[in-house]
């Protein structure tokens, strides 16, 4: 039963689309991705909401048969929002008390991750499953750490200032690491922290391309000249 | 609009090689920041057309885009000179916002500024190197010319050939020391000036004549 309806504990094969709209029996619009293999260690730990599938290895196998049932493939991308088992747990947590604090960005997730299971060009679900166990902490990170559409939206559009989170204060995980990696690839602007900055003017001047715009979380968007001639020309 | 600035840059560039007798030369002012860039490209621009090119301010880095000014044309000695006057960021190795919180700033604009300055003194560089046909360098004369960014940037100037000429700014202020800047750039000419004032403006119009003309 890779995904549950995180209120009323309804179960769905994976790649199903009848929670792409909501829980068919009871609107929720939070669901949890167990893999199967998660079932037999975390369903105690989790808790299980009333009138979930029980957790004896019947499920797990069930759980396989059904995600291979309806259709051949099920989705790395839809995988993004389960990380390992472990993660999985933990991170899904929040959604047993979903009526309490919901996170935004744990229930676009979901959503998302919904809404790309539909996608029909993945590889064979089953077999994923199954190596689940063997996937190593960079998989994990890279599946759990789903950009969410709040943030992409944040860096496609000018910053309001109003909004601006106060980044120096409440540093978001993984925008150092972003800040020192654009730093070694752009030498010509180091960003010391928002609203900080050291300029190489030499290199300024001998890039070929210029920086256009920078955004409030280190990232920055580069005019390519190479782009618009080729279009150009 | 970058792409439409880019493509009209290279068609000007373009017409200026064919047309170079005619076509006005543009000439960047550049300098560090706060040192009467705008207020000098204000004070050419009304003096000959009757606008101003932007905002003047105390704040360093008002002025955090390249303006330009077109075709002002310049009547010296029976002569006439057209140049694009193009008012560019004041450049600097370093943007903090802390230094704008003392002029009365919240954080927040004090940030923005920042970045609107950084991404202003990439632009101003590239132009250095794309678009600028002469370069009138302005120095505040009440402060140290000594420094890092004005060494390179008249290296650079130096190094493209192009002409440039130095003002020495703010020559009403007490502290103005004109030859403290004649000295550090002894290969260059120095024009003293109050931009503000208006003072030996006539000088500074000749020289402009002389050599972008």
């Amino acid at each position: 039963m890779p995904h549950q309806c995180t209120s009323c504990g309804r179960t769905f094969p994976d790649g199903s689309k009848e929670m792409l709209s909501g829980c068919p029996d009871c609107g929720g619009n939070k669901f949890q991705f167990k893999p199967a293999g998660a079932t037999d260690n975390h369903a105690d730990e989790v808790g299980q909401p009333s009138g979930s599938a029980p957790d004896s290895p019947d499920s797990a196998a069930d759980a396989s048969g059904a995600a291979a049932e309806p259709s051949d493939r099920t989705t790395p991308t839809g995988d993004q929002a389960a990380p390992t088992p472990d993660e999985g747990s933990v991170d899904r947590r929040p959604a047993d008390s979903a009526d309490a604090t919901p996170s935004d960005q744990v229930e676009s997730a979901s959503s998302d991750a919904a809404a790309s299971a539909d996608s029909p060009t993945e590889a064979d679900g089953t077999e994923q499953i199954a190596d689940r166990s063997d996937e190593d902490t960079a998989q994990a990170s890279a599946r759990s750490e789903v950009v969410s559409p709040d943030e992409l939206d944040r860096a496609s559009r000018d910053v309001d200032p109003a909004e601006t989170p106060p980044a120096e204060e409440e540093p978001q995980p993984g925008i150092d690491a972003l800040r020192d990696e654009l730093n070694d690839q752009f030498e010509s602007i180091r960003i010391v922290s928002p609203g900080q900055y050291e300029l190489n003017l030499m290199e300024l001047y001998d890039r070929q391309e210029y920086i256009i715009s920078l955004q409030e979380d280190g990232r920055y968007v580069i005019e390519m000249p190479d782009a618009w001639g080729i279009q150009d020309e | 609009m970058g792409l439409l600035t880019n493509l009209r840059d290279s068609i000007s560039r373009v017409t200026d090689g064919l047309f170079a007798a005619d076509e006005p030369k543009r000439i960047g002012i550049y300098g560090p920041p706060n040192a009467g860039k705008t207020t000098l490209a204000n004070r050419i621009a009304r003096d000959w057309t009757g606008d101003a090119v932007g905002p003047e301010s105390h704040i360093p880095h008002e002025t955090r885009r390249a303006r330009r000014k077109e075709n002002v044309e310049i009547e010296r000695n029976g002569r006439k000179v057209t140049i694009d006057i193009v008012d560019t960021p004041g450049v600097t190795t370093k943007v903090d916002y802390k230094e704008f919180l003392d002029h009365d700033m919240e954080k927040d604009d004090a940030v923005r500024r920042s970045r609107e300055a950084t991404e202003g003194v990439a632009e101003a560089m590239h132009w250095l190197r794309e678009d600028v046909d002469g370069v009138i360098y302005v120095l505040d004369s009440t402060t140290d010319p000594f420094t890092q960014v004005n060494t390179m940037l008249i290296g650079i100037i130096e190094s493209q050939d192009l002409p440039a000429l130095i003002l020495a700014n703010k020559t009403d202020l007490p502290g103005s020391d004109v030859q403290q800047i004649a000295n550090a750039f002894p290969q260059h000419e120095t024009i003293p000036l109050s931009a503000l004032e208006g003072d030996n403006m006539d000088e500074v119009y000749t020289k402009i004549a002389e050599y972008f003309g």
